[in-house]
């Protein structure tokens, strides 16, 4: 009797070390703040992670198969579409704004530029069905998903049967974009006091907190908020960004507050990617800030740096560049969960 | 001793049962055109009146249904969202069951999705993203869609299509309908789809896409167009 018990609790520990590996603890980094995502509703596992990395980079998720997640937002780029001021998609179309950077979105709670996406599980689909982007519909990627037998594998993998829908879809999108963290530039080692600035990057690290910071908060360099920073108008595109989402006139010619971190990698800059280096954002703050109703407090008075100042906080902005995060190798092209399905 | 004690377990079962006893009460959606049931196949559309009105696409979201009895929620059926499709007639039968013996003298339902589900990132079931009855530029259910072709109409091909919804201020496209009707398990509503149309003047508007005041001045006019059947 004792030896049958004894039996039993073994073979319960087993399963239950088993679903354990199997789940994937979401971690936040020492003194961030609580993520906005509710991993309640979607709890991280490792198969599902690997399913929405499949999903990210397979251009199955456009009209003629062209166009991935990854097109428009390459991990070296810190996810962004790099060098082109607005993204392209498919046959070449060009879109109305520059990519946004994918890390850290378990702390979003808007998304796009102008916030029209209100969270992160249906962020997808906004690109799937835009005309220039991937041009699908995601009733139709389902379809395609289901003819697939590398899909039915992952969705069973995932989920305990091949099930494949378009909730399932979508949140094991979200998974993987979950996983994209970065935490490990070297700012973030000083903060853990792990190294130390040099006295460039710590003087730019001062500029940085007088004049940026109540925008780009820390950590996340985000306050996550809508502001007009004072860019002109591109009478081409006539984007008033949040306006469009809102129709409140005070939202006009607001956008998105994008987070610094990796900022060496993501250029160009702003939401039609207007400004190719660092130094023609910092050139704007000081001298080319458009006044108008709506423009940001923190912007009502000139922004005066000297351009031994404007160096010094572009060696600091250059400390958030996170190798770790651009290079990790599970964030990259999954060859071998595409190679599962030509076995 | 054994047998004594499962015997107990299995009256408590059988009293449990007993005092839980569950009834279905059917909700059945007609849509009618001028009192003629409404068909919408893949096939050649009726031409519905003289100006070649034609209906390709009518579909609602019905949720959150509650029997009522003297104004009180007796019977409620939560976090529940059916997709009311008038070429999909299996979807036109609600089925909620109630404890037998309640009786209930009134009807409530929302005519669309909350602005909890909305925010509420993807979902499953009638909720799925898939359906057709989300808006991907912009976060958001589509509560009501009705879709055609009139010659009324001044657009492209004379087609029309009004997508309603809104989740939020000031332009909420939530409707509550409520209906007084005697207990009885098979619950008939019609909807009127002329008095619809006629909602629609369709020979000065021909399109709604977004959340916007005339949405939801329209979500209005349309929830008066359902009926209980007697």
């Amino acid at each position: 009797m004792q030896k049958k018990i004894i039996i039993i609790f073994c073979i319960s520990i087993f399963l239950l070390a088993f679903h354990y590996t199997e789940n994937v603890t979401f971690f936040v980094p020492k003194n961030w703040p609580q993520p906005v995502y509710d991993f309640t509703k979607n709890p991280l596992t490792k198969n599902k992670i690997e399913l929405g990395r499949a999903l990210f980079y397979d251009p199955l998720l456009s009209r003629n198969n062209t166009i991935s997640c990854a097109s428009c937002h390459s991990q070296y780029s810190a996810f962004t579409h790099s060098d082109h001021a607005l993204s392209h998609g498919i046959d070449d179309s060009i879109g109305n704004r520059n990519s946004l950077a994918l890390m850290n979105l378990a702390w979003q709670k808007l998304f796009m530029w102008d916030g029209a996406v209100n969270h992160l599980d249906v962020q997808a689909l906004a690109p799937i069905h835009n005309k220039l982007e991937m041009d699908e519909n995601i009733a139709n990627v389902v379809t395609k998903l289901q003819n697939l037998k590398l899909y039915k594998f992952l969705f069973y993998k995932a989920y305990n049967d091949s099930n494949i829908t378009g909730e399932r879809t979508l949140k094991a999108l979200s998974q993987f974009m979950l996983t994209l963290v970065s935490s490990n530039s070297k700012y973030d080692s000083v903060m853990r006091k792990q190294t130390q600035f040099t006295k460039q990057e710590g003087n730019g690290y001062t500029l940085f907190k007088k004049n940026c910071a109540s925008c780009h908060t820390e950590p996340l360099f985000t306050n996550n908020q809508f502001m007009n920073n004072g860019l002109p108008l591109d009478s081409a595109l006539n984007d008033y960004g949040r306006y469009t989402v809102t129709k409140n006139a005070n939202d006009s010619l607001k956008f998105k507050v994008p987070t610094l971190r990796n900022i060496e990698f993501s250029h160009p800059y702003m939401h039609d990617g207007r400004f190719k280096k660092l130094s023609h954002v910092l050139n704007h703050y000081t001298k080319g800030v458009v006044k108008n109703k709506t423009l940001g407090i923190e912007l009502q008075n000139e922004v005066n740096l000297s351009s031994n100042e404007k160096v010094d906080i572009i060696a600091f902005l250059l400390t958030l560049s996170d190798k770790k995060f651009l290079f990790n190798p599970e964030f990259s092209y999954p060859k071998n969960s595409f190679q599962t399905a030509k076995d | 001793m054994q047998i004594l004690k499962y015997n107990w377990f299995f009256y408590f079962v059988l009293m449990l049962n007993y005092l839980k006893a569950q009834t279905n009460s059917t909700i059945q959606f007609y849509f009618t055109y001028n009192s003629k049931p409404l068909t919408i196949s893949d096939s050649t559309l009726p031409l519905l009146d003289s100006n070649g009105l034609q209906i390709s696409n009518l579909k609602f979201y019905c949720s959150n249904i509650q029997f009522l009895k003297n104004k009180k929620v007796i019977v409620e059926e939560k976090n529940s969202f059916h997709l009311v499709d008038a070429s999909n007639s299996s979807s036109q039968k609600i089925n909620v069951a109630i404890t037998s013996k309640l009786l209930f003298d009134e009807l409530k339902f929302n005519l669309g999705i909350d602005s909890i589900a909305n925010v509420s990132g993807a979902l499953g079931g009638d909720l799925d993203q898939t359906k057709g009855m989300y808006w991907t530029w912009q976060s958001g259910y589509i509560n009501f869609k009705i879709e055609g072709k009139s010659k009324q109409c001044n657009s492209r091909n004379n087609e029309f299509q009004f997508h309603l919804g809104g989740y939020t201020q000031p332009n909420y496209c939530l409707e509550t309908l409520i209906f007084s009707l005697a207990d009885k398990s098979l619950i008939d509503i019609n909807v009127d789809v002329k008095k619809i149309i006629d909602q629609l003047k369709l020979q000065e508007q021909t399109k709604i896409m977004s959340p916007s005041k005339d949405a939801v001045l329209l979500s209005k006019k349309i929830s008066t167009c359902f009926e209980i059947l007697k």
